[in-house]
Formats: C-alpha cells, structure tokens, sequence
C-alpha cells in the first residue's frame, strides 16, 4: 500500500528530523543494560544455577522487550498528539484507505523498536552476551519481538484512539505496562518464581516473546539459566495471537473514532 | 481536474441531521443547493453546525439522516471519489509542525498519488502563490500564525481539487493577511473555477468573499441569499437601541414612525432601519422618553449580516475567538 509507505516515511522523516528523540531511543536502552546488567550480576550470579553466562545474557531478551514495549507505548503518544492536533483529519479527508493511516504509524514505532533492538543486542555482545552464529536465529529472534511489538502497539493505540487527553492515555497504558513487565521471565528465571508469579508469566506475552527469543539468539543455552524452556512453537503461537489481537484492537477502535 | 463533467450542483444536501446520542443536535435538517463555480459562505455562531456541516461534506462524518452530495457524488456511498476530488482546511490547521513548509506539501501530494514531477512544480507554484518561498526549508512551527493559515491553504490547493471547503480561513489573522487570502479565494474562483465553500461567524468575511450567505444557527438554515439581498431588506441605516423600560410600547410607537421601515426585537436590542440615522436619531431618543423608556446605548450603523442575523434567530452574531465545545466531536472538532 503506497499509503502506508508515505506515512511510514514521513514518521520516520520526523524522527530523523527530531536529534532529541533519536538520542532517547539510543542512551536508554544502553543504560538498561549497563545499569541494570552491572547491578543484578552481582547480586544473582551465585543463583543462576550455576552458569556460566552473566545475567547480561540472560535479561538480554528480556529488556529487548522491554523496550519494544516502551516503543509502542510512544507510538501511542505519537498517535494521540496527532488526533488531538487534528493532523489524523488530514489523513482521513485522502483518498487512502482508512487501515493505511494505522498501518503507517504502527510500522514506524515498529521499525524505531527494530532499531533500538539492533542497538540493545550490539552493547549486549559488547558487554559479553554470545549470539547465535546462525544468523537465521538472530533474524527470527527479531521478527518474534517485531510480532510482540505489534501487538502492544496495537493495543496502545486502541487506548490512544478512545481517550481524549494525555494524562488519561498515560494512566491507562500504565495499567498495562508494569504487569507486563514484572509478571514475566524477563527478569527473573521462571524456575525461581512463587507459583502465582509462575501462573501469571504465562498469561504474559512478555514471556513467550522473551523465551523464544532467548532461545533463538544464544548460543549458550546455560543462558535459559536452569528453566526450562517453553517450546518454541508456542512461543511462536502466542506472539503471532498477540500481533493479531492487538491489530484488530487497533482497528476497531480507530473505526470507532471516526464515526 | 476534470474527470467527467457534472451537471448540476457541486455542493447538495437535504434534510441532513447529525445527532449525537439524544441530547446533542449539531445539525438539524439542512438543505443546501450550491451552483459550481460559487463561493458560498456559511455564516453562524459557533456551535452552529457549521464545522459539523463541513465534516459531513467532506466526509469525515456520517449523518444520522438526510443526504449530501459533492459534484455528483453521494458522500457516505462514494466516499473515496468525494476525497480525491475535493480540498479542506481545517480551523484548526492540520499542519505538521515538525516538517518543513515544502516538506508538508509534498507528502501532502503523495498521499493523493501524485507523481513526482508534477509534486514538485505544484509545490513550487503554489509555496509562490503564498508567498512562503523563503520560509519553505524551515519547520512549520517556526511560522507565524498567518504563515501557518498561508501554508494551510497551500496544502488544501495541492491537489487542484474542484471543490474547496474552508473553515474558518481567517480566524485569528490580522487585517493585511485576511485581505490577502481573500484576494486568493476570489482568484481560485475566477481563474482556477473552483466553487468554495466556507464557514465563518465574521460577517465582514462573508460579505466580502461571498455570492451567496446561508445563515445557520442551532443546525438549521435560517435565511439565504446575497449578502447586497439579505442587507437590503434592513433597510438604508440601522439604528440600535439597548434601554430600559417600558419596552412594548417604545417598540408600538416606534412602529408608527413613517420613516421606520423595519423593527426587529432582540434580547437586549432594538434594532430599527430607517431611511437616514443621522437624521432620525433625535426623533428616535425623543419617541423613547415620551414613551418612559430610558435609553442606555444607541448606535446608527450601516446595516450588517450581523443585524440579518439578529433578525432572523434574534441573537447577535456574537465574536468570540474560537472558543469551540468539544463534547464527543474531539476528533472532529
């Protein structure tokens, strides 16, 4: 669809044109890994069952994630700003189809997560982490958090179309975003987890997402860190249910919007 | 710009109702037949109808009844062949602050699929038009109000549309800046034979861009016609009364008078035409003290859309400056 091409371009046009932005997207995740990598390595390496992988390698997924889930929360934001400012209006008086304007946004916050993925898993190998040599792994591994991030995009820009001023938007998607993030193996071993934490993880997208990724980047499996590892195929299963909901999510409350 | 002609109106609606919910009726059974080749200015308070109005015509919304047709063609069934052929500025001016002014028009141009060659001189041509050439490579958010309302313009115009709906074109723009962007409407008319559909609540606006007024207050079109028609009947002066008193029998007595030729009574105002205000003003002041009315303001003035107005819903066509409602319209404004 040329639509959505020429509204992916001009997002990211806006971002490149924006040195503020670029600059987040680039230190934040940087400081997660440094930040939070230094800190936790200490206090876990004698509980990762003995391996010999720093926890770098192992929370390397999972705050790749994490920030998947960050971008799409911003997409989200872009979003409503652009409702609130009216510039959406623009889009719907063209002859475009009406899925292309959501399409446009949501692959520009895709590919600005793509991107802060790529930087993640660089600083990552820098600090330690061992990829995958087969570069079909690393590949796959970015398409499953692609599908993840599609998925709470969606759902975020459902909010965004439903709620009328920023605050609220925030609120809502806060909601969302710290279960998500705690209730999950991104941080911590599943193995390790109380049986409600355990229960609640696999309800959690974040999970299957970061499982699969972990298990399709890194060569060293000791880096699934004494868990065992949710079958691949489920991890699958769910990221691409997840991209579908959060897309028909999106969908249905954008039409709504416009009436 | 012309893709098979079209006989008839280029604007049409009838009985059109957009309600929201049961409480809220932003408009209430609006008929409108508008030639090709007109500027046609729809002109109300705000909350009118008029930006509900504009967002049926151009098909960001769908009436709850009632029809509309842009040259020919339904605006809820064929939607899509509405928008390719049709320009809109908003009030609200739906410019990408973080682009450039070239930049704004240009993906303007892609989303209608114009090619590249044909972007770039319709881009040129028109940043010239509007005299943003030099401001062209910065951000629009760096523009002036009146240069943001320039670009706007601009941006509706890249497409060459046939029809162009404006809302409130001028809002907020000094005096030197709305003069000229009257002057480009009335050439688009002209040369580029346009029909232009605007909305405003500046009667000065109307009576200076417009063929044909439509008056609409509370959803419904209350009178039309030319502005020189709509004026004419309030006779040569207005003479505007604001008093105290016993108002009843002022307004009798004003009646009688041979050289009053209309009385129309508002809220707060009496408004009276006459043949000459300078001369009748003392006659007037006198009538009203014989008739225990006191007298606290009295203007004589040319007569104005905004006395047509009061005459008809019996309200003044207040200026307020954009002070919208924005109940549940908050994408539509």
């Amino acid at each position: 669809m040329a639509a959505t091409a020429t509204l992916w371009k001009k997002q990211m046009r806006k971002f490149l044109a924006n040195p503020e932005e670029m600059f987040g997207l680039m230190i934040q995740p940087i400081l997660w890994v440094v930040l939070f990598g230094a800190g936790m390595k200490s206090m876990l390496s004698p509980d990762t069952a003995g391996s010999e992988a720093p926890y770098v390698t192992f929370m390397l997924p999972g705050i790749v994630v994490l920030s998947a889930l960050g971008g799409a929360i911003g997409g989200g934001s872009v979003w409503l700003t652009e409702r609130l400012r009216g510039i959406v209006k623009g889009y719907l008086v063209a002859p475009i189809p009406r899925l292309s304007i959501l399409m446009g946004h949501a692959l520009s916050t895709l590919t600005k997560s793509m991107l802060q993925a790529v930087i993640i898993l660089s600083v990552g190998v820098v600090l330690g982490a061992r990829l995958n040599a087969n570069p079909l792994g690393w590949l796959g591994g970015l398409l499953l958090v692609a599908g993840f991030g599609l998925g709470f995009s969606g759902i975020a820009l459902s909010i965004a179309s439903q709620t009328d001023n920023p605050g609220a938007y925030h609120a809502m998607i806060m909601v969302f975003n710290l279960p998500l993030l705690f209730l999950s193996n991104a941080l911590y071993p599943l193995a390790t987890m109380p049986t409600w934490m355990r229960i609640g993880s696999l309800l959690n997208p974040v999970t299957y997402t970061t499982d699969g990724l972990r298990q399709m980047m890194f060569r060293d499996p000791s880096a699934l860190a004494g868990s065992d590892p949710l079958p691949l195929w489920l991890c699958w299963l769910v990221v691409l249910g997840f991209a579908s909901l959060g897309t028909w999510l999106a969908y249905a409350a954008f039409k709504k919007s416009i009436k | 710009m012309n893709e098979g002609l079209h006989n008839g109106p280029a604007i049409e609606a009838s009985g059109l109702v957009k309600r929201y919910g049961d409480e809220v009726v932003a408009v209430d059974g609006l008929d409108l037949s508008i030639p090709a080749n007109r500027i046609y200015g729809l002109l109300g308070p705000n909350g009118a109808g008029k930006t509900t109005t504009i967002s049926i015509l151009t098909t960001l919304l769908e009436p709850t009844a009632g029809y509309a047709r842009v040259l020919g063609l339904d605006v809820v069934k064929e939607a899509g062949d509405v928008r390719q052929r049709v320009g809109v500025t908003f009030q609200e001016m739906v410019l990408d602050d973080e682009l450039t002014g070239r930049q704004v028009l240009d993906y303007h141009g892609r989303l209608y699929r114009i090619g590249r060659v044909e972007r770039q001189a319709r881009t040129e041509e028109l940043l010239a038009l509007v005299e943003l050439v030099q401001a062209a490579e910065r951000k629009a958010k760096t523009y002036s109000g009146g240069m943001k309302r320039r670009l706007e313009l601009a941006r509706a115009l890249m497409t060459t549309p046939e029809v162009l709906f404006l809302d409130e074109p001028t809002l907020g723009l000094d005096p030197q800046t709305r003069a000229r962007i009257w002057e480009y409407l009335h050439h688009l008319k002209e040369e580029g034979g346009m029909t232009l559909l605007l909305t405003t609540h500046q009667m000065d606006e109307a009576e200076e861009l417009a063929d044909t007024v439509g008056i609409i207050d509370r959803g419904k079109l209350v009178v039309e016609g030319t502005p020189q028609e709509l004026i004419d009947e309030m006779g040569a002066d207005t003479i505007h009364v604001i008093g105290d008193g016993e108002r009843d029998a002022f307004v009798e007595t004003v009646k009688r008078l041979p050289f009053v030729q209309t009385v129309e009574v508002g809220r707060t105002v009496i408004q009276i035409g006459v043949d000459s205000g300078s001369k009748r003003l003392a006659e007037i002041i006198s009538e009203a003290t014989g008739s225990a009315f006191v007298v606290e303001d009295i203007t004589v003035s040319k007569p104005s859309l905004g006395d047509v107005f009061l005459k008809y819903t019996g309200r003044r066509l207040r200026h307020t400056d954009g002070n919208r409602t924005r109940h549940r319209m908050s994408l539509m404004g």
